[in-house]
């Protein structure tokens, strides 16, 4: 097992523990927040963030080396509509079933059967998604007739 | 289980823990913490394209972690149990309804590039400002919509 591995597994299991310990896998956690009645998950999040973006900030500014991946490159998005496009269509499913991404497969881990069925929903909406993806670069080419540049798969 | 652990225990020792997992994990391996990136990894996979290992081994660490509080807190959703949702619509209807609810998330995380994690917790600790346009998107949009679900159930939800 090489030393990424078994890192990725650690960070995942602590991540995954305060995770269920902030009753994220939880509908009525989740769905009490996005009511705005209960407010602790904000703080959890804001906190967390609060925590993390100094201690990326001085790395990155240290010019910080990590022992498995090189110099530290924090990774960053440039506005696109896709944020807002996407953050839509998820706002959405997770107001319909409580759940995000990280909640599906931490409440089937805690005994929650029904859990695997927004986590089978979104393999199949990644898989939708990235269909659509695979295809835009062929629809711009037929409507512009020239060849299209090299796109990269979003 | 054995009822060890309060949960949800109490956001000031959880939150900046997490904060600590996020910038640790970047400052060991130079990878962006995320969930919704391991599920890609499955697509891709069928898909014939190159995946990245690490993320399938997050991903087994975040069952195994939130197995683990399982096992020291109660579980209020053993089983068939989907709180307050599940006790509103029979159990065909609700699974109808998640599945659903689940496609419009991987269909929007995909669009967007990541999730809450990726974006709403890694993403703004990097100031990345594609991920604050996401996170208040998606936070903008989940909150309305679950208020007009309570609404429109008179108060059910």
């Amino acid at each position: 097992m090489n030393r990424l591995n078994l890192a990725s597994l650690f960070f995942g299991a602590a991540f995954g523990f305060l995770f269920a310990a902030a009753g994220f896998n939880q509908y009525d956690v989740v769905h009490n927040t996005l009511l705005l009645k209960y407010l602790d998950p904000f703080f959890v999040m804001g906190s967390a963030v609060a925590t993390a973006l100094p201690i990326l900030w001085l790395l990155e500014r240290r010019g910080w080396h990590t022992p498995l991946g090189g110099p530290i490159t924090p990774r960053r998005w440039p506005v696109e509509r896709k944020h807002v496009y996407g953050g839509v269509v998820f706002g959405l499913g997770w107001a319909i079933t409580g759940a995000c991404p990280g909640t599906t497969s931490t409440m089937a881990a805690a005994g929650s059967v029904l859990g695997l069925v927004p986590l089978g929903g979104i393999f199949v909406g990644i898989f939708l998604r990235d269909t659509i993806s695979e295809r835009q670069p062929i629809l711009r080419r037929s409507r512009a007739s020239e060849p299209a540049p090299a796109t990269e798969g979003v | 289980m054995f009822d060890l652990l309060p949960v949800p225990a109490p956001w000031y020792i959880v939150g900046p823990l997490m904060g600590l997992v996020i910038a640790g994990m970047y400052a060991i391996t130079n990878n962006h913490l995320g969930v919704s990136g391991a599920y890609v990894q499955f697509v891709d996979r069928a898909r014939g394209r190159t995946i990245e290992v690490w993320r399938l081994w997050f991903l087994g660490g975040l069952i195994l972690g939130a197995f683990a509080v399982a096992v020291l807190a109660e579980s209020p959703q053993l089983g068939l149990g989907y709180g307050r949702l599940g006790e509103l619509l029979p159990l065909g209807p609700l699974v109808g309804v998640l599945f659903l609810g689940g496609v419009l998330l991987g269909f929007g995380a995909r669009w967007m590039g990541a999730c809450t994690s990726g974006h709403g917790l890694s993403g703004c600790s990097t100031r990345s400002r594609g991920s604050f346009v996401a996170t208040i998107t998606f936070f903008a949009t989940a909150v309305g919509a679950t208020l007009l679900l309570h609404a429109l159930t008179g108060g059910a939800l």
